[in-house]
C-alpha cells in the first residue's frame, strides 16, 4: 500500500453521460497526463478518443470499462504510454484484455482502501458535460482529493479551465486536505497540495511554510519537489523554481509533467542548453505527439542550431501521411512548412529554401507570407527579374506598402539608404513611378515617394503636384508627412516658398496660381495651417504664431489648429500657455481621447499634475475603478509624470512613476512565460521566435530607458540630500539620552513590524475579496500611493546601480547610461568601474560635453585621492597608472591643459563652453570669474541650417535653461544666473523659464523654478473648470488678462 | 502618405501607445501578444513617413463558435492622421486576411451607438450591418452595436478530414493545453 490517495482523477462514469465528441473545445487548461478515471460504458469511449493524453487511469466501478478505454488509449498515436492504472479494491480487480501488451505500458498500482463506495452519480469527481465543472465531491473519499486540489502547471488554477472556478473549489481542496490530514497529519504530498491551494487564495506566507513542511516530512517524493517548484514559479523566482524541478526529477526522472514545466521555465531564462535537454527528453518520452518534436526543433533554433532544427522538422515530416494535413490542421501545417523555409533561409540554404517553398506551395495557405517569403529568397539569390515581377504582384494586393516599393527598387538597383542617386538614375527612377502612379493611381505612396528622390525645379512641380490637391481636401498631416524633407539640403526653402506662393495667390484671385477655378475657402486656413508648422520647424515662433492665429481667425472651429498652436508655444517656452490651448482644443470635444491625452501631456510638460491627472481620468473609468491609467499599462503617461515630479523635487512621486514604468517591463518579460507553450500548439512559430527576440531587446526601448534614467537620477539625489523626515526624526533622537534613545528604537521597530504583518493581511483580505461582478477581484489598496516609502530606501546607490545594470545591458549605445555610471560609480567610491564609464564615454563621442565633463572630474577626483595603503588600493592605483596615459586627451597635458584644449576645439559652441567653464572651476575654483566669462562669451549667431535661405539663431532653449542651472547652482554666482536670465529673456520671448517678455506667465519673484501653477503654488483648488474660466480667452489667445496673472503670482 | 503592412512584434508596444492616446477601451501588452501569435496575419499598421505608428487593426478569429468568423477587436487612427483613408485600408487588409487564410464566413464587430464617424465608415464604406444592440456593452454604460459584414466564407473543399467544429484550430486537444488567458476582453 503506497498513499492513500491518488494523484489526480477525473472520473467519467457511463452515468455521467457522453462528454461531448469535440471536447477539445473544453480547452484542458492543464496537461491531463495525471487524469482520467471511468467508468464503463461507450462514453468514455469517446472521451478518451479526445482525451487521448492521459497518462493515468483509474478504474472506478466496473473494470471492463476502463480496459477498454485503456485499449483505446494504447491505439491512439498520441499516447505511448499509460503510466499507472490504479483501481479501487472494491470495485475488484482490473482484468487486462489480451490484445494489449499490459506490461508496455501500465504499471499496475494498488489503489489502497481508501475509496469504498465511490460508485454512483454525485459521488465521484466528474466532468459535467462540456463544461468542465466539477461534480460534488464525497469527501469522505479521501483518495479522490488531488483531484480537486490538482495542479493546473501554469496558473495553479484547479481544472476546467479555471477561468471562472475560483475561492469556492479551493475551500473545498482545503477542506478534504484537512480531513486527509486529521487521520495522517505528517503526510507530506498533502501539506504540499494544501499549500499550494492556498497559495491558490493568496495566503503566501501560509503557503510556503505548508509547502517547507510538506517537503520536510517526505524528501523523496517528487510531488512535494513539484509542489515546491509551482510554489517559487509562481512568485516568479524560476531560479529556485528550476532546482525543485530537478530535484523532483532526480527522483522520478521521466514524469512528463515536471520535465515540461520544467522546459518552459528554461525558455523563460533562457537556459537555452537547458531546454534543447529537457526537449530531447519529452520527444524520446513521447515520440508520437507532434509538439514534441516540434519543441525539440524549436529549442535547437534557439540554441543557435539552426540546421538541427531543419533536420528534426524533416524527420518529423516523414512521419506524415502524403495526405496530411487534414482539413482543419491546414493552417497550422502551413504555419510549420513556412517558419521550416525560414530557418533554411536563416541558415543559408536559400536554393533549398526557395525549392521546398516551391514544392509546398499548395500546402501553404497563407498566400501572402508565402510571397513575401518567395521574393525575400529572390533578392538574396540575385534573381532580380522574378524578383521585380514578384514586387509588382504584391504592389497590386497592397499598393500602399512601401517596403514594396523599396525592394522593387532594389532589384532595379534603384535603391540608395540616403537618397543619394546619379541623375542617371533619377530619370529612371521618374520613369518608374510615372509608370506605377498610373497603375495605382489610389496609391498616395506613389506620388509622395518622387518627392524623396528628386530636387531643384522638378521637386518643385513635383511637390506642388503634390500638395495642392492636398490642401484642397484639408489633410492634417500634411507637414508632418513632409517634413522629413526639411533634413534634404535646400527642400525646405522651395517648399516654404512654394506655400507662400499659393497662400498670396488665393489671398489674391481665390485660387491657385495658373487656375481659373475658386478654391473653397477652407483652403486658405490649411495653407496658414501648414505655413505655422513651417516656420515651427524652423525656429521661427513669431511668425508661426501669427500664421496660426491668422488660420484660427479664419475658421475658429477647427480644433487642429489649437493643438497646432498650443505645440508651437511648447517649442516656443511658453508651457503653460501651451497647456491651456490644449485645454481649449479638449473643450471642444469633449468625446475625443486623443485631444484629451495631448492636452494631458501639455499639462504634464507645464508640471500640472494634478490637473493633468484629473483631465486624464475623464477617459480611464473603468466600473469600479477610478483610474485604469496604471493597468493598462499607459507608460507615456507615467513617464511624463514622474519627469514632472522630478523637476519638482518631488522624488517619492517621481520614483513611484518611474517604476511603475519598469514594473510594465517586467510584467511584458513575464507575459511570454504562457507562449512557450501555446505556441508550439498553435505553431505560429515565426511569430513566436520573433517574440523572443523582441523580448530579449525590450529593455533598450525608450520609455524603459527614460524610466530606468529617471529613477536613478532620482536615487542620486536621495543619495546628496537624504529625505527630510529622516533628518528631522535623526535631529529629535540626536536630543535623547543614548538608553532613551535605545529603547524608542525598539519600540519603532516593533510598531514598524506589527504595521507591516497588518498590511499584509489587509492585503490578503483584499485579494482574496471579490468584487460585485463577482468576476475581478477587488485591486488592493496601495500601501504606498506617493511614494514616501520609496524615500526610506535604505541604500539609495544600491537601487540605482539594479537599473543601472539593465542600462548598461541593453542602452550601451548611449551616452546617458555612461553618465549614468560614472556618477553612480564616484559616489559609491567605485573608482575602476567609474573609468570603466569614463572609457565608454570616449569611446562613444569624445567630444561630447559629458563625455569631457566626467573624464576631468574622475582625473581630477582620484588626483586629490591620498597615496594608495592595503593592496587593493594599490591595484587600483597601479590600473589608473597604466590607463592615463592611453587616454590621448591627456597625453602629456595637465588637466588644464587638457580643458584649454577641449575649449579651442569647441570655441563656437555654448554646451561646449559651459563644460569647460564648469571644469575650469572645479579645477580652479578660485577662477570663477573667468568660468563666468567663458559662458558669457559665447555668441548666439544666426546660423543657416541646412542651407536654408533665413538663417536661425543657434541657440537651443532647452540648452540654455541648463546653462542657467549651472551657472545657479554648480557655479553659484546669482548675479552671472540673472544676467544670464535677462540675455535668454531676450532671445526666448516666450519663455517661462526665463520669464521673457511674451510668455502668458510673468511671476514677480526671483525663483528660477517654472511658475507654478495653482495646486502647487497657491492654495486654491482649482477645478478642471475653474482653470478653463480663468486661463482662457476666447479664440486661443492667451492674454496676459489679469485673472491670469492672478494664479500665478501668489 | 502613410505605409500600411502587416504589424510584427517589433510594432507592438506603438500599438499599444497609440490605442492608449485615442481609445477608451484598452488592453495588457499581454492582450496583443495573445493576438499576434495566434493570428499574426490579422494585424495591421499605419505607418507614416517618419515611422510612427499612427494607426492599427488589431484582429482575431472566433474559433469556438460553428460558424467560423473573425472579428475586430480594435481600431484606431490618430486624429492627426485622419481624412487620410487610413481606417478603410486597414479594415480591408484584416478582412482579407480572415477571408483568404481563414475562409471567414463572416466578420463581426462592435461600435459605441455614439460613434457616428466609426457607425458611418463601418456602413457606408465597409458594408457592415447591425446585427444586434448590446446594452450597457462598454464600462461606461454605453449600447454597442453589433454589427457584421459577410465573407466568401469557406471555398469548395473536397476532403474528407474535416471534422466540422472551429476553423483551422484542430489541434487544440493537445496535453500542453494553456488556453492562453485573454488580459481583457473587449
Amino acid at each position: 500500500m503506497t498513499s492513500p490517495w491518488l494523484r489526480c482523477l477525473v472520473g467519467v462514469g457511463s452515468d455521467d453521460g457522453v462528454i461531448p465528441s469535440d471536447s477539445a473545445s473544453l480547452s484542458f487548461d492543464i496537461p491531463l497526463l495525471w487524469m482520467v478515471g471511468f467508468g464503463d460504458g461507450d462514453g468514455a469511449e469517446v472521451v478518451l478518443l479526445d482525451l487521448v493524453v492521459a497518462m493515468v487511469v483509474i478504474s472506478v466501478g466496473g473494470c471492463s470499462g476502463a480496459t477498454a478505454a485503456a485499449t483505446i488509449l494504447c491505439h491512439s498515436c498520441h499516447v505511448t504510454r499509460v503510466v499507472e492504472i490504479c483501481r479501487v479494491p472494491s470495485s475488484g480487480p482490473a482484468t487486462p484484455r489480451s490484445d494489449v501488451d499490459f506490461r508496455m505500458c501500465f504499471q499496475l498500482v494498488d489503489g489502497g482502501n481508501g475509496g469504498g463506495g465511490v460508485w454512483g452519480d454525485g459521488d465521484f469527481v466528474g466532468f459535467n458535460g462540456g463544461e468542465a465543472h466539477l461534480h460534488e465531491v464525497n469527501l469522505s473519499n479521501l483518495w479522490l482529493l488531488d483531484a480537486i486540489i490538482c495542479i493546473d502547471s501554469h496558473r495553479m488554477l484547479n481544472f476546467g479551465l479555471g477561468k471562472s472556478y475560483e475561492t469556492k473549489q479551493y475551500k473545498k481542496g482545503l477542506k478534504a486536505a484537512d480531513t486527509i490530514l486529521k487521520k495522517f497529519p505528517d503526510h507530506g504530498e498533502t501539506l504540499s497540495m494544501k499549500g499550494l491551494t492556498l497559495n491558490c487564495m493568496d495566503r503566501k506566507s501560509e503557503a510556503y511554510e505548508l509547502v517547507r513542511l510538506g517537503l520536510k516530512n517526505d524528501l523523496k517524493s517528487h510531488v512535494c519537489w513539484h509542489v515546491y517548484g509551482l510554489l517559487y514559479r509562481s512568485d516568479r523566482e524560476y531560479r529556485e523554481a528550476i532546482k525543485c524541478y530537478r530535484n523532483a526529477l532526480r527522483i522520478d526522472p521521466d514524469n512528463i509533467e515536471i520535465l515540461r514545466d520544467l522546459s518552459l521555465l528554461q525558455a523563460q531564462m533562457r537556459d537555452l542548453a537547458g531546454f534543447v535537454e529537457t526537449r530531447q527528453q519529452l520527444l524520446t518520452l513521447k515520440p508520437n505527439h507532434r509538439m514534441n518534436w516540434i519543441g525539440f526543433a524549436v529549442s535547437h533554433h534557439l540554441n543557435s542550431n539552426g540546421m538541427k532544427a531543419i533536420d528534426i522538422l524533416e524527420a518529423y515530416e516523414g512521419t506524415l501521411e502524403d495526405d496530411y494535413p487534414p482539413f482543419n490542421e491546414r493552417c497550422e501545417h502551413g504555419e510549420m512548412l513556412l517558419y521550416k523555409i525560414a530557418l533554411l533561409e536563416e541558415c543559408g540554404f536559400l536554393d533549398r529554401a526557395l525549392e521546398e517553398l516551391h514544392k509546398r506551395e499548395s500546402k501553404i495557405i497563407d498566400i501572402l507570407s508565402y510571397k513575401e517569403q518567395e521574393v525575400s529568397l529572390l533578392v538574396k539569390l540575385g534573381h532580380a527579374e522574378e524578383g521585380e515581377k514578384l514586387y509588382k504582384v504584391l504592389l497590386s494586393m497592397n499598393p500602399d506598402n512601401y517596403r514594396y516599393y523599396e525592394g522593387l527598387q532594389r532589384c532595379m538597383g534603384l535603391h540608395s539608404e540616403n537618397h543619394q542617386y546619379s541623375s542617371d538614375q533619377i530619370d529612371q527612377l521618374e520613369a518608374l513611378y510615372e509608370s506605377l502612379s498610373k497603375q495605382y493611381n489610389r496609391s498616395s505612396a506613389v506620388k509622395r515617394i518622387p518627392l524623396d528622390f528628386l530636387s531643384g525645379e522638378k521637386f518643385q512641380a513635383a511637390a506642388e503636384n503634390y500638395i495642392r490637391p492636398l490642401l484642397t481636401k484639408g489633410i492634417p498631416s500634411l507637414f508632418s508627412d513632409l517634413s522629413p524633407l526639411y533634413d534634404h539640403p535646400g527642400k525646405a526653402d522651395i517648399l516654404g516658398k512654394l506655400i507662400l506662393e499659393l497662400e498670396n495667390s488665393i489671398k489674391k484671385t481665390g485660387g491657385y496660381p495658373g487656375r481659373v477655378d475658386k478654391e473653397p475657402p477652407s483652403t486658405l486656413m490649411w495653407i496658414l495651417f501648414y505655413l505655422a508648422q513651417h516656420y515651427d520647424r524652423r525656429g521661427q515662433y513669431d511668425i508661426a504664431l501669427a500664421k496660426i492665429d491668422e488660420a484660427i481667425e479664419h475658421t475658429p472651429t477647427v480644433i487642429d489648429l489649437y493643438s497646432v498652436k498650443s505645440r508651437i508655444l511648447k517649442h516656443a517656452g511658453d508651457l503653460s500657455a501651451a497647456a491651456a490651448l490644449a485645454d481649449e482644443a479638449r473643450c471642444m470635444d469633449l468625446a475625443d481621447r486623443y485631444i484629451n491625452s495631448d492636452c494631458v501631456k501639455r499639462m504634464l510638460q507645464a508640471d500640472q499634475v494634478t490637473l493633468a491627472e484629473k483631465t486624464a481620468v475623464l477617459f480611464t473609468k473603468d466600473g469600479e475603478q477610478h483610474n485604469n491609467l496604471h493597468d493598462m499599462q499607459c507608460m507615456w503617461y507615467e513617464l511624463a509624470s514622474g519627469e514632472s515630479y522630478f523637476r519638482q523635487g518631488e522624488l517619492g512621486r517621481a520614483l513611484k512613476k518611474f517604476l511603475a514604468v519598469e514594473k510594465h517591463y517586467a510584467d511584458i518579460t513575464e507575459d511570454q512565460f504562457d507562449f512557450h507553450s501555446y505556441c508550439l500548439r498553435k505553431m505560429t512559430l515565426r511569430t513566436y521566435v520573433e517574440m523572443l527576440k523582441f523580448q530579449d531587446r525590450l529593455h533598450s526601448y525608450s520609455y524603459f530607458q527614460k524610466a530606468a534614467t529617471g529613477a536613478i537620477k532620482c536615487y542620486l539625489k536621495l543619495y546628496d540630500s537624504p529625505s527630510k523626515s529622516n533628518a528631522e526624526e535623526d535631529d529629535e533622537m540626536s536630543k535623547l539620552p543614548p538608553s532613551q534613545k535605545k529603547k524608542l528604537r525598539q519600540k519603532q521597530r516593533k510598531a514598524e513590524a506589527r504595521a507591516k504583518k497588518e498590511a499584509e493581511v489587509k492585503e490578503e483580505t483584499n485579494v482574496t475579496a471579490v468584487s460585485k461582478s463577482g468576476k475581478r477581484p477587488v485591486k488592493p489598496v496601495d500601501p504606498d500611493p506617493h511614494g514616501e516609502k520609496l524615500l526610506m530606501v535604505e541604500d539609495p546607490l544600491m537601487e540605482a546601480t539594479k537599473y543601472l545594470k539593465l542600462l548598461q545591458k541593453h542602452s550601451s549605445e548611449s551616452i546617458e547610461t555612461h553618465v549614468l555610471s560614472f556618477e553612480v560609480n564616484m559616489r559609491k567610491q567605485k573608482t575602476l568601474l567609474a573609468l570603466q564609464a569614463v572609457k565608454h564615454l570616449l569611446r562613444l563621442d569624445a567630444e561630447h560635453p559629458d563625455s569631457h565633463r566626467c573624464l576631468i572630474k574622475f582625473f581630477s577626483k582620484v588626483g586629490s585621492m591620498p597615496a594608495p595603503v592595503t593592496d587593493a588600493e594599490k591595484l587600483i592605483w597601479g590600473v589608473l597608472e597604466a590607463e592615463r596615459p592611453t587616454i590621448s586627451q591627456l597625453h602629456g597635458k595637465s588637466l588644464i591643459e587638457a580643458n584649454t584644449v577641449f575649449l579651442e576645439k569647441h570655441r563656437d559652441s555654448l554646451m561646449h563652453r559651459a563644460a569647460v567653464a564648469e571644469m575650469l572651476y572645479v579645477l580652479e575654483p578660485n577662477k570663477k570669474g573667468e568660468a563666468i566669462n567663458l559662458i558669457e562669451g559665447s555668441t548666439n549667431d544666426l546660423v543657416s541650417i541646412n542651407g536654408a535661405l533665413e538663417a536661425v539663431r543657434k541657440w537651443r532653449l532647452k540648452d540654455c535653461v541648463a546653462v542657467h542651472r549651472l551657472l545657479e547652482t554648480i557655479i553659484n554666482d546669482h548675479n552671472a544666473a540673472s544676467r544670464w536670465k535677462v540675455q535668454c529673456a531676450e532671445y526666448f520671448p516666450y519663455s517661462t523659464y526665463f520669464e521673457g517678455s511674451r510668455c502668458s506667465a510673468v511671476t514677480n519673484s526671483t525663483s528660477h523654478e517654472i511658475p507654478k501653477l495653482p495646486e502647487n503654488g497657491g492654495g486654491s483648488d482649482s477645478s478642471i473648470a475653474d482653470h478653463n474660466s480663468s486661463s482662457l480667452s476666447s479664440n486661443g489667445k492667451v492674454e496676459k488678462l489679469e485673472a491670469f496673472k492672478d494664479i500665478f503670482i501668489q | 502618405m502613410v505605409c500600411i503592412r502587416k504589424a510584427t512584434v517589433d510594432d507592438l508596444l506603438a500599438m499599444q501607445e497609440c490605442n492608449l492616446f485615442c481609445l477608451p477601451e484598452n488592453y495588457q501588452m499581454k492582450y496583443y501578444f495573445y493576438h499576434i501569435l495566434s493570428w499574426p496575419q490579422l494585424l495591421y499598421v499605419a505607418e507614416d513617413y517618419n515611422g510612427k505608428i499612427v494607426g492599427y487593426v488589431l484582429a482575431k478569429m472566433e474559433e469556438e463558435s460553428s460558424e467560423c468568423h473573425g472579428h475586430i477587436t480594435s481600431l484606431a487612427v490618430l486624429r492627426t492622421h485622419r481624412k487620410l483613408g487610413l481606417a478603410t485600408k486597414l479594415m480591408i487588409a484584416a478582412q482579407n486576411a480572415m477571408e483568404q487564410v481563414y475562409e471567414a464566413e463572416y466578420v463581426s464587430l462592435h461600435v459605441r451607438k455614439s460613434n457616428r464617424a466609426a457607425f458611418n465608415l463601418y456602413t457606408e464604406t465597409l458594408g457592415y450591418k447591425i446585427h444586434d444592440v448590446e446594452a450597457k456593452y462598454y464600462a461606461d454604460g454605453e449600447d454597442a452595436y453589433d454589427m457584421r459584414k459577410q465573407l466568401k466564407g469557406k471555398k469548395r473543399h473536397h476532403h474528407h478530414h474535416h471534422h466540422g467544429g472551429g476553423c483551422c484550430s484542430g489541434d487544440s486537444k493537445t496535453e500542453e493545453g494553456t488556453g492562453v488567458p485573454e488580459a481583457k476582453a473587449e
